[in-house]
């Protein structure tokens, strides 16, 4: 090869690569809108998405997997603990993580900057990104659960367990969260009726649980998934 | 030392070298927090996030400042007359310090962007860019005013102009969170894989033709073999960051497909280097730097090469994205690519700046070793923490903080690592700002 043809390689290299790229880049911005529903893309949206940079959230946490690998992936956040545990987390991060090996940030957050903050982390749940991150996929059960469903036999309360981001803090058979403690023998503690008030009014039954109240779940979801437990043994 | 105005590049190498002392530190203070629980009140004012802002944005900064201290050193060389304007250098210099002292103080005084690795706010950003244009003026014009332009000169500037471009794409501030990373990835993957690796591409060829005496036409011919395959898989590439942040779907195939290419041109980089040093026409001075050389190119192809080939194919990467296996790459490949490459420089120039022709290796060989094993173990024990959080975590469906207690055990020993690693840095640098000249045989 000579040097006038290795100056081509590179030249035609460059050029051909380019244009690939630039050209869908084009067409990414027609696309853009309907894959992250910027119909919703509202102002209160994007000042969530200030204070999310404010607080520099995204240098302990990722969102769609690009940030900092020291806290919980934040792209499906809204989903996986409700807007309600977010709120919890920002407000009071000094209890929410007392008894964890990792602390987060007191930063005093105003609550309209945290109204604004779940307001944007529900969006970013809704962008249609090939269903990533794999532990928050709808579209197939984990092996944890599919575990815990096997073994609990299904019922409903085992379904609202799973579903209702119990698991984010509480663990069963070893999966789940650590915030909270274990359930696997929750039942030989606490009776249905006292688990039931429990996850109504956490301070009802013990004035110092760290648990938020769970108001997000109707009557019979309390129920059932008091039933599950109270039978954990 | 041919040109007076080659001793600027002395300043930029010492300053840059102590920047890597603080990130390295900052560096072991983030692997403590993985290992130590940092007690609440710690957390509220020095948290986490602040210390990554400042290890990321030392990196940035040592390196870019190890690059521009590099092209003031060959240019001159190169062109064969002295750098257009001293002080401006001198100038560009103070700027961007400042800019740096200023970006750090502000970090811990909560002052940021908020953009991972783009923590650096607006009015610190025009800065930033004034420095930069008055490096590419002052290179510029000294290139212009010699007429004797080379191959290695206009892809040195090539990819410094490129570089310079890219850092715009990261100013502005993006209301959708998808097109906002979308352009944050021009500015990192096409500064690390495209611009960066133009830069080093250059300043590679030019050490190894002074060190081995390879004709300058074979040099520059395999220069743009290489750079060519560089630009033609790395622009296209950059698709392996778009798969999962609601881009269009055929950057699974784009990204896939030019990325799992990418080792190639760093693979070619590997012979060449080794194609030199057998058939050198000058005896080498110092073998020490031309170590350096090799192990560079070796650790590149190791560190962005494998690792960054292991992850990067869209089936592997929905498991292992935004995981300690990034982690993993991202270390070994900075490590490999960039950071060698400025301690090749360093050892090439330093020495030379300050009178000594051959220098004694002693210390330097300990350095380097120490920390080429460091952080090769360190790549390593990453990845096995990273494979069991895509494992636990994302395969089984562990909670985040479950998983972690298992990866916690990998954490500690990269800690222990990381102090070795550390104690290789601190041996490198003492011996890179006090060079020692090599003892005569029979001690003349």
């Amino acid at each position: 090869m000579t040097k006038k043809s290795a100056f081509w390689l590179f030249f035609i290299g460059t050029v051909s690569s380019a244009v690939i790229f630039l050209g869908l880049t084009w067409d990414m911005h027609r696309q853009v809108a309907a894959l992250s529903h910027a119909d919703k893309l509202s102002d209160k949206v994007v000042a969530g998405k200030r204070a999310f940079e404010h607080y520099n959230c995204n240098d302990c946490h990722t969102i769609l997997g690009f940030g900092g690998y020291y806290a919980p992936d934040l792209t499906r956040v809204e989903q996986r603990i409700g807007a309600e545990g977010i709120r919890y987390r920002l407000l009071h991060p000094e209890l929410a993580f007392a008894n964890a090996p990792r602390k987060m940030p007191q930063q005093h957050i105003p609550e309209g900057e945290i109204d604004n903050l779940v307001t944007f982390l529900t969006w970013v749940g809704g962008i249609e990104n090939g269903d990533w991150p794999p532990q928050d996929s709808k579209n197939r059960l984990t092996r944890g659960e599919q575990r815990l469903v096997a073994g609990a036999a299904v019922s409903p309360g085992a379904a609202v367990f799973q579903t209702k981001g119990c698991m984010n803090c509480h663990s069963l058979n070893g999966a789940g969260g650590t915030f909270g403690p274990a359930l696997d023998t929750i039942g030989r503690n606490l009776t249905m009726e006292q688990i039931e008030h429990y996850v109504r009014d956490p301070k009802s039954v013990n004035p110092k649980a760290m648990m938020p109240p769970q108001k997000e779940l109707s009557d019979r979801e309390r129920e059932e998934v008091a039933k599950f437990l109270g039978n954990l043994k | 030392m041919e040109y007076r105005s080659q001793r600027i590049a002395n300043w930029y190498f010492t300053i840059a070298l102590l920047l890597f002392v603080l990130q390295v530190m900052m560096g072991l203070w983030l692997l403590s927090n993985y290992v130590f629980t940092i007690p609440q009140w710690l957390v509220d004012r020095f948290p986490f996030a602040t210390a990554r802002a400042m290890h990321t944005n030392l990196l940035v900064l040592w390196m870019l400042l190890g690059f521009m201290g590099g092209t003031y050193y060959i240019v001159p060389e190169e062109t064969g007359r002295d750098i257009w304007s001293p002080r401006l250098a001198w100038l560009q210099l103070v700027v961007l310090v400042a800019t740096g002292v200023i970006a750090l103080a502000g970090f811990a005084a909560g002052w940021t962007k908020g953009r991972p690795l783009l923590e650096i706010p607006p009015p610190l950003n025009y800065l930033v860019v004034a420095g930069a244009l008055i490096f590419l003026f002052n290179v510029g014009m000294t290139m212009f005013k010699a007429r004797r332009w080379t191959v290695i000169q206009g892809v040195l500037l090539g990819g410094l102009v490129f570089l310079a471009l890219l850092y715009l794409a990261g100013i502005p501030f993006y209301r959708n969170e998808v097109i906002d990373w979308y352009y944050w990835w021009w500015v990192i993957h096409l500064w690390v894989e495209g611009a960066w690796e133009l830069v080093t591409g250059a300043i590679m060829a030019f050490i190894l033709m002074r060190l081995t005496g390879v004709d300058r036409q074979v040099v520059e011919k395999w220069l743009y073999v290489e750079i060519g395959l560089f630009m033609f898989t790395g622009i296209a590439g950059t698709g392996h960051h778009y798969y999962w942040i609601g881009a269009p779907t055929y950057w699974l195939w784009v990204g896939g497909i030019f990325s799992a290419l990418e080792p190639i041109p760093i693979l070619l980089m590997v012979i060449d280097t080794m194609t030199y040093v057998r058939h050198r026409q000058v005896q080498i001075a110092n073998p020490h730097t031309w170590t350096l050389a090799l192990g560079c190119a070796v650790f590149h192809l190791i560190g962005a090469g494998v690792w960054g080939f292991a992850h990067t194919l869209p089936q592997i990467n929905y498991y292992t994205h935004g995981s300690q296996v990034t982690v993993s790459h991202g270390h070994m490949a900075f490590f490999g690519a960039y950071a060698l490459l400025n301690i090749t420089v360093f050892y090439f120039a330093m020495p030379r700046l300050k009178g000594i022709e051959v220098y004694k290796p002693t210390l330097g060989k300990i350095g380097f070793w120490t920390m080429s094993s460091a952080m090769m173990l360190m790549g390593i024990t990453f990845g096995i923490a990273g494979v069991l959080q895509s494992y636990l975590e994302r395969v089984l469906g562990m909670g985040y903080m479950t998983a972690q207690s298992y990866m916690h055990l990998w954490m500690t020993v990269t800690l222990v690592l990381g102090v070795c690693f550390f104690a290789g840095v601190v041996i490198t640098v003492i011996d890179l700002l006090f060079p020692k000249p090599a003892v005569k045989p029979g001690g003349a």
